[in-house]
């Protein structure tokens, strides 16, 4: 299955730099439709509002954090579906096992390159 | 001295000379204390290092802020420009911005160094009186502190890790398989 480019990616982060990054990065990998949020309390606004085909979140925000929002989101019998994939600094095993049981569908550590957000993009939602 | 701050003679068995001698000590302790917090120089720390420390951080935040801001948009500029004769022009034109924005990294390094001695002087200072006065810390946390480590403990937050990741990205990548 081929990558759909026009699905609509949610970026949380609360750094605008790496929301810029992957923004950038996104748009090389050919997708248009890029929003973004500054932490995970206006990322699951957004995401009752719209239907986004994947999300990318940092995972320490304030004031809700990334792993917070993942919990919600998969808590949330409307956006359960939803692929999640955390890029973070947070690179101890037992975050991304916790991640992992919280139903993260890929894991990426930054700092991170084009190569890897897009084979983890494929991964996750088909390529 | 003989007695610490914290324990108390027993007055009622002393004789006039022997408590005479205590309160001799005990103002010796006090001197010496005082001595000790004019050493500490706490408000030279708090009217001039501190804020030194404070601005000089700010500064780099701003500076680094602002050189990625050239970078990125250098960055984005070349990835805009069309495929036509100007093109290397166009794209030396902003590696040059990109190599000026760079030099950022020299002025903030100096101004980091000079927060690390301020650091440093404090440190110094604060051990020099935490010795000379015997000073012992309290049991427990703050309670600002006590929260924000709850926090972290309850969102598995531990921060970058000093040398790279943790975990490297084909361990994580295997858990995913």
């Amino acid at each position: 299955m081929a990558l759909d480019l026009s699905m609509p990616i949610l970026v949380v982060d609360d750094y605008q730099t790496m929301v810029r990054i992957i923004r950038n990065l996104l748009k090389q990998l050919g997708f248009e439709e890029v929003d973004d949020a500054s932490d995970g309390t206006a990322a699951l606004a957004k995401l009752k509002g719209r239907k986004y085909g994947l999300v990318i979140s940092d995972w320490n925000m304030e004031p809700m954090t990334g792993y917070e929002l993942l919990r919600h989101v998969r808590a949330d019998e409307g956006l359960r579906t939803t692929p999640f994939i955390m890029v973070t600094a947070e690179s101890k095993t037992e975050n991304v096992i916790a991640a992992k049981k919280a139903g993260v569908n890929n894991y990426i550590v930054k700092p991170f390159n084009a190569a890897t957000l897009k084979s983890k993009i494929e991964a996750v939602c088909g390529a | 001295m003989g007695h610490s701050a914290t324990s108390a003679p027993d007055t009622a068995n002393l004789s006039p000379q022997k408590m005479v001698a205590e309160l001799i000590q005990i103002a010796d302790y006090i001197s010496h204390v005082r001595g000790e917090i004019a050493a500490l120089r706490a408000n030279e720390i708090t009217r001039d290092r501190i804020p030194m420390a404070h601005e000089e951080l700010g500064n780099v935040l701003a500076a680094t802020a602002g050189a990625t801001n050239t970078i990125m948009e250098s960055a984005e500029a070349i990835l805009a420009l069309p495929d036509d004769a100007d093109y290397r022009a166009g794209v030396e034109a902003q590696i040059y911005t990109i190599f000026e924005a760079c030099a950022f990294q020299d002025i903030t390094g100096q101004r980091i160094s000079k927060v690390v001695e301020a650091l440093r002087h404090l440190e110094l200072r604060l051990a020099r009186f935490a010795t000379a006065v015997r000073a012992r810390d309290d049991a427990g946390l703050d309670p600002a502190e006590a929260a924000r480590k709850e926090r972290a403990e309850r969102l598995i937050l531990n921060g970058p890790q000093s040398k790279g990741p943790a975990t490297a990205q084909d361990d994580i990548d295997a858990l995913f398989a």
